[in-house]
């Protein structure tokens, strides 16, 4: 188990970096976890799109979108999402959104 | 509520039935072979610096042996004569809650069933077969963590391993035929779903449709430049993955294995090609028919053998000069050390790729990158996977090349995570999307 400092606060992390609790997921906690995971000092609006997306997805079906609906819905093409997030969908874009990690191999 | 407590709940609440339905299962595990094994070790030391982890890791824990030793300890104390009358002259111990936890430790948490060690060892003692009937005992008592388990239950509850519902997987087929579609210039070009009678079924792992489609559109693309026969499964059987091979449940994994053979037969196929992935290959291809206990009225095939075939018989061609960047090979050890696809990928690169170098050691002895054996599944054991792929890690930076291919999902988004974790700065690619990259198309 690690942590994150947020406000003040320790958010509870799993080895690999996901949020243990998805529900306290907001999004000044994807900044800190962007720059603590991912190495990423700021998010631009194609990340946020990308977060919204999958957030909304997870919170209407507990799961992750597939690509697919990513791209369709932010309109943006899959490599732009590659470029994105380095560490791919799963590890990078879901973390950030605060899903758990998703199952199978990723 | 954390993990690690789940499991040590599930510890701390074992009772004596669950310690003997743990070791009726042990022993049904074991043939003749792997009860002599059993007996066998002589303590050489040999298998130390043959596993990752201990490499990474010089602690006691990490050596082959030292794992082998607590599994044949309750052996001896259970099921040999000696063990049950001087248990302390030949190293016999009880099955209890410290030994189930220990084992937990040693064969989930510091194994990736690999079997490196079994290639080094001075008597050949078969350690993952071990290791794997060690697991099963575990996993009748409850004892697989949650997150392997539930990627098995997923594959048995939807058919696939990430739980994608068939308008998804559906949809994504049909948007990479559009991307086809576009690539090759060929409004005809299809990605066939459900064609009865097909020559071959293909079959992918769950994370390219869900997370990382270019590798099944590279897929498509030599398939479609091959002129190939070829049809995807719309419903169960698309699904290449068996983490049963991992939570070593016999039944389930017999159960997911008949998924492939139920799409195959469905279809009409004549050929089930496996796509790029260890583990997968070596469930369908050789675990297979001893979980469900009969043989195939099909041939199973991976897709390298398939490229390898189409390169000899002249269905494709390829220009070289197109991946000019220094390419190097990882050996995934589900396919190439248990599996025996070898050199097939090896004579694909050669002529897809201007400058190909071997990583040392390759093939057989080839080290694990550290995320096989379930390992990517199980968060708990994330830091000593990073730290046992640091062999991996020091293999790819000693062979000067920008791009790894390794032809594993699995290994991918391992070797993924040894880039970032070790700045390794490279390309991972599968062997598909190389050949992909250099087809020459007819005019």
């Amino acid at each position: 188990m690690s942590h994150t400092v947020f406000h003040g606060h320790n958010v509870e992390l799993n080895e690999e970096g996901f949020l243990t609790d998805p529900s306290v997921w907001n999004e000044e906690l994807a900044l800190v976890l962007a720059k603590a995971e991912e190495g990423l000092d700021q998010l631009t609006d194609d990340h946020w799109a990308v977060i919204r997306t999958i957030r909304a997805h997870y919170l209407e079906t507990e799961s992750a979108p597939m690509v697919r609906s990513i791209c369709k819905t932010t309109g943006l093409p899959l490599k732009r999402i590659y470029e994105l997030f380095p560490s791919g969908p799963a590890k990078g874009a879901c973390k950030l959104a605060g899903l758990p990690k998703p199952d199978g191999c990723v | 509520m954390p993990e690690l407590d789940e499991l040590e709940t599930r510890l701390v609440g074992l009772t004596e039935t669950d310690i003997q339905r743990g070791l009726e299962v042990f022993r049904s595990k074991l043939k003749a072979a792997e009860a002599s094994y059993l007996n066998s070790c002589v303590h050489c030391g040999l298998c130390a610096d043959s596993c990752h982890y201990h490499r990474m890791d010089s602690t006691l824990e990490n050596i082959p042996a030292h794992k082998l030793e607590l599994i044949s300890s309750v052996f001896k104390r259970n099921f040999t004569a000696m063990g049950r009358i001087a248990p302390g002259l030949v190293g016999a111990k009880p099955f209890n809650r410290e030994m189930a936890k220990a084992w937990v430790d040693a064969v989930f948490g510091r194994c990736s069933l690999c079997g490196r060690c079994s290639v080094n060892c001075t008597i050949g003692i078969a350690l993952p077969r071990i290791f794997r009937a060690a697991r099963a005992a575990l996993g009748t008592m409850g004892l697989v963590p949650t997150d392997l388990q539930a990627t098995v239950d997923n594959s048995l509850k939807h058919g696939n391993n990430m739980a994608v519902t068939k308008d998804d997987w559906v949809e994504t087929v049909q948007w990479i035929e559009e991307e086809l579609q576009t690539e090759t210039g060929d409004p005809g070009a299809k990605i066939p779903l459900d064609k009865q009678g097909a020559k071959v079924l293909f079959t992918v792992n769950p994370r390219e449709p869900k997370f990382f489609p270019l590798s099944l559109l590279a897929s498509a693309k030599v398939f479609w430049a091959a002129r190939e026969d070829w049809t995807l499964a719309s419903d169960n059987g698309w699904d290449l993955t068996n983490y049963g091979l991992f939570n070593c449940n016999d039944e389930q994994a017999g159960a997911i294995t008949q998924n492939l053979v139920d799409a195959m037969e469905r279809l009409g196929c004549q050929t089930l090609v496996i796509g790029e992935c260890g583990h997968g290959y070596g469930a369908a291809r050789w675990e297979g028919p001893e979980w469900l206990r009969k043989s195939y009225p099909f041939e199973v095939k991976s897709i390298l053998e398939l490229m390898d075939e189409y390169l000899r018989a002249g269905r494709i061609r390829l220009d070289s000069s197109k991946n000019p960047i220094p390419v190097t090979l990882h050996d995934p050890c589900n396919l190439v050390r248990h599996g025996g696809i070898c050199e097939a990928q090896r004579r694909v690169l050669r002529q897809a790729v201007d400058s190909f170098i071997e990583m040392t050691p390759n093939r057989e002895h080839n080290f694990c990158c550290g995320g096989g054996g379930g390992q990517l599944a199980m968060a708990r054991y994330k830091q000593r996977r990073i730290r046992s792929g640091g062999m991996k890690a020091k293999q790819i930076r000693e062979s000067g090349a920008k791009i790894v291919v390794a032809p594993c999902h699995n290994c991918i988004d391992q070797l993924m995570e040894l880039n970032k974790e070790y700045k390794l700065n490279v390309q991972i690619k599968t062997v598909a999307e190389m050949v992909a990259d250099a087809l020459v198309l007819d005019a």
